[in-house]
């Protein structure tokens, strides 16, 4: 008996938490807004100086070869 | 220390659009963000042997970057952000038309949110993470993600004045907030 009022408790629990789980879906219009917030950011041109730091990381690695 | 491959090299570059935008998402500002991004990039050099490829590159680059980030905020003395009184005051956004919220106002919204709710609901609702990925690069638990998430996103649709789109009723939290508990 006990567990099955734990199976329900657990059965509703995972309800409540499907309900609050996507809260962010398609239909929502804070979801919406927060997608296009965050895609505007990651269109953004990359600056070269991301391109040329890493290069120079490269460069600024010791010589493996040491023969 | 094994040289640093060149497809770990190629990969880092084809993520910094996405750091770029968690940075600014965090950071509220373009600048500091771009330095962030800066850091995360020298950080993950020095350390790519710790990365497990195969492995999310994506994610363990927003570990290194936000632990980067919560550093010098420490660093710095932590910037006001998530005094209740102040958030108050600046409330005053008009109210939205239903469909026609405005991206501005969105942004002012989301940065009246405190730091923690702020980036759970960019890396679930925003970055793609699962709440499982995103638990682990904030290092708590996914529970805690998930009640981060919600208030977030009550605190938003109370900032924006949006209403009655959650489909499923009020959840626990936003009744917790809204609810007439008369004792």
């Amino acid at each position: 008996m006990k567990d099955m009022t734990k199976d329900i408790l657990a059965g509703a629990e995972g309800r409540r938490r499907n309900g609050v789980g996507d809260p962010l879906g398609a239909n929502s219009e804070i979801g919406r807004k927060l997608k296009q917030y965050y895609d505007e950011l990651v269109s953004d041109d990359v600056p070269d100086r991301f391109a040329q730091l890493l290069s120079q990381l490269e460069q600024a690695e010791p010589a493996q070869k040491k023969d | 220390m094994p040289a640093v491959s060149q497809g770990f090299k190629t990969d880092l570059l084809g993520a910094i659009p996405s750091l770029r935008a968690f940075a600014v998402s965090l950071t509220q500002n373009a600048d500091k963000a771009d330095d962030l991004v800066q850091e995360t990039l020298v950080k993950a050099w020095d350390k790519h042997e710790s990365f497990q490829p195969g492995t999310n590159l994506k994610a363990w680059l927003f570990t290194i970057l936000r632990n980067e980030f919560y550093s010098q905020m420490r660093k710095r003395g932590r910037e006001v952000q998530d005094s209740d009184g102040i958030m108050t005051a600046r409330l005053a956004v008009h109210p939205a038309q239903h469909g026609q919220l405005d991206l501005k106002d969105f942004r002012g919204a989301l940065e009246q949110l405190p730091e923690d709710q702020r980036e759970a609901i960019i890396l679930i609702g925003a970055s793609g993470f699962s709440y499982e990925e995103a638990a682990e690069i904030c290092g708590c638990a996914v529970g805690t993600i998930k009640s981060r998430v919600s208030r977030a996103r009550t605190r938003l649709q109370e900032i924006l004045k949006i209403s009655g789109e959650d489909e499923y009723g009020p959840d626990a939290i936003s009744a917790q907030v809204t609810g007439t508990a008369a004792h």
